[in-house]
């Protein structure tokens, strides 16, 4: 699928599988998060066998990170990112768990406090395309499985790339393409069968979790992105396959 | 599939069974509080990711990755056990069974953080079952340590002296201290005799 077919038109881009006007997405999107933010940890394990733990491990063993730095956990829901960094930055660093969502920002605030977490991260409710920050200020910026959701993907890299500081590294973590061809169609029986039963069972939404898996699909690809991250300024791309492709994490660093 | 989360599984097991145990020793908190913000890796040979530890004021975390650190050790299973001793330092550099990157200081200071660590369970223990039979627990566990550590001593002592005396399969320890001390002589003289040669050869050409 080529980047002007993920992106949409001008006017109009997608949503799951449909296709709207650029202006209801945000809003549309807004009403899936308000919608499972309070099973979105839940749903999560159980989707994901708790695999997605690990995935968020492997990025935080991608991005290297360093007492005293600066991060930035873009689309950081409920904070499982946030803690990981938090406890390796330490007091002297600071990250800073960013969501456009506030049912899932005071969802992960209040799952941070009580693990603990109060003295070095702050909360913004922020628009991934139009980050509220200055530039150059962050070391390292993730966007764990918020990116597909954005509008207009290429202002919210770009905005990343901004805000991000020389020799700091951006970190991709979403759904992607399975490399195999029999994983992909057990995938979309996973995911267009049993997925939104999941949902309707434990969430009791279904819909949203039908939008998960057209979402996913409408996501360009692992090369698609990271030409993407080129476009956006971003230097040594790289991608590693997870889980057979079922998620990708792509790197990206600014120089 | 799994190879490149299998650290992170390792890593997160590790942390599970590590802050626990730090959390149990009430002295940790102060010895952690100096090596706050220290980043030290460990490479094990034959292992394909390398371990780093983190420490922070909460904890110490682990990671995956080969970025830069305080400190990192390349080194074997053997040698990391011999670490705790400084003397044998120099000794297992020389021979190649440990390379060390950084800030010395850092290394051994996590290594005096781990020998110092003692978790105290009973405290912990006596939350649960009460203080008399938590001590009484301990006290069994301690006799039964010891019961453990004399019988493989004297087992052994017992299989060594078989080994050696009776059944001669192995040295004894002066045995093998003569057999290195003649094994390094002979290494020297091979040496000498290696740049004697290479000495001799272009003479040698040249009248040829």
């Amino acid at each position: 699928m080529s980047e002007q077919q993920h992106a949409g038109t001008q006017d109009s881009t997608h949503f799951g599988f449909k296709t709207v006007a650029r202006d209801e997405k945000v809003s549309m999107v807004a009403n899936v998060f308000h919608s499972v933010a309070a099973k979105y940890d839940v749903m999560n394990d159980l989707m994901s066998l708790g695999i997605h733990r690990l995935w968020k491990r492997f990025t935080i063993d991608c991005s290297g990170v360093r007492p005293g730095q600066k991060v930035l956990d873009l689309a950081g829901g409920t904070g499982d990112l946030t803690a990981l960094f938090s406890r390796r930055v330490g007091p002297t660093g600071q990250v800073v768990l960013a969501d456009i969502n506030e049912s899932m920002l005071n969802v992960g605030k209040d799952k941070l406090r009580d693990m603990g977490l109060v003295n070095n991260i702050s909360y913004v409710q922020a628009n991934a395309e139009a980050l509220p920050f200055a530039d150059n200020s962050f070391d390292i910026i993730t966007i764990a499985f918020g990116l597909r959701n954005v509008t207009d993907k290429d202002a919210a890299l770009r905005s990343m790339f901004r805000v991000l500081k020389p020799g700091g590294r951006l970190l991709v973590l979403e759904f992607s393409k399975p490399t195999e061809a029999w994983l992909s169609k057990a995938y979309d029986l996973y995911s267009f069968k049993l997925l939104p039963t999941m949902g309707q069972l434990v969430a009791n939404d279904r819909e949203s979790y039908q939008y998960l898996a057209e979402s996913i699909r409408m996501h360009p690809d692992q090369d698609t992105l990271k030409q993407m991250m080129e476009q956006a300024g971003f230097a040594e791309t790289s991608y590693h396959n997870l889980t057979g492709g079922i998620v990708a994490l792509h790197r990206g660093y600014k120089f | 599939m799994l190879k490149l989360l299998l650290p992170g599984l390792l890593c997160t097991i590790g942390e599970k069974v590590l802050n626990p145990l730090i959390q149990l020793d009430p002295d940790a908190q102060t010895r952690l509080h100096r090596l706050q913000g220290k980043q030290f890796a460990v490479q094990l040979r034959g292992i394909p990711f390398r371990l780093v530890l983190t420490a922070q004021q909460n904890g110490i975390w682990l990671n995956s990755h080969d970025e830069t650190v305080d400190c990192s050790i390349d080194t074997d299973i053997s040698a990391l056990q011999q670490l705790s001793d400084p003397s044998q330092l120099t000794r297992l550099i020389r021979e190649d069974k440990l390379r060390i990157e950084g800030d010395l200081q850092t290394l051994q200071q996590f290594s005096q953080f781990f020998q110092q660590l003692q978790p105290d369970w009973q405290e912990s223990l006596s939350a649960y079952i009460g203080d008399a039979a938590a001590h009484r627990v301990a006290g069994i566990i301690k006799l039964l340590e010891q019961h453990i550590r004399q019988y493989l001593q004297q087992s052994e002592q017992t299989f060594r002296e078989l080994a050696q005396d009776e059944l001669r399969l192995t040295p004894v320890a002066a045995e093998v201290q003569q057999f290195s001390q003649d094994v390094s002589t002979l290494a020297r003289r091979t040496e000498l005799l290696q740049r004697q040669l290479a000495g001799l050869l272009p003479q040698l050409q040249a009248q040829s």
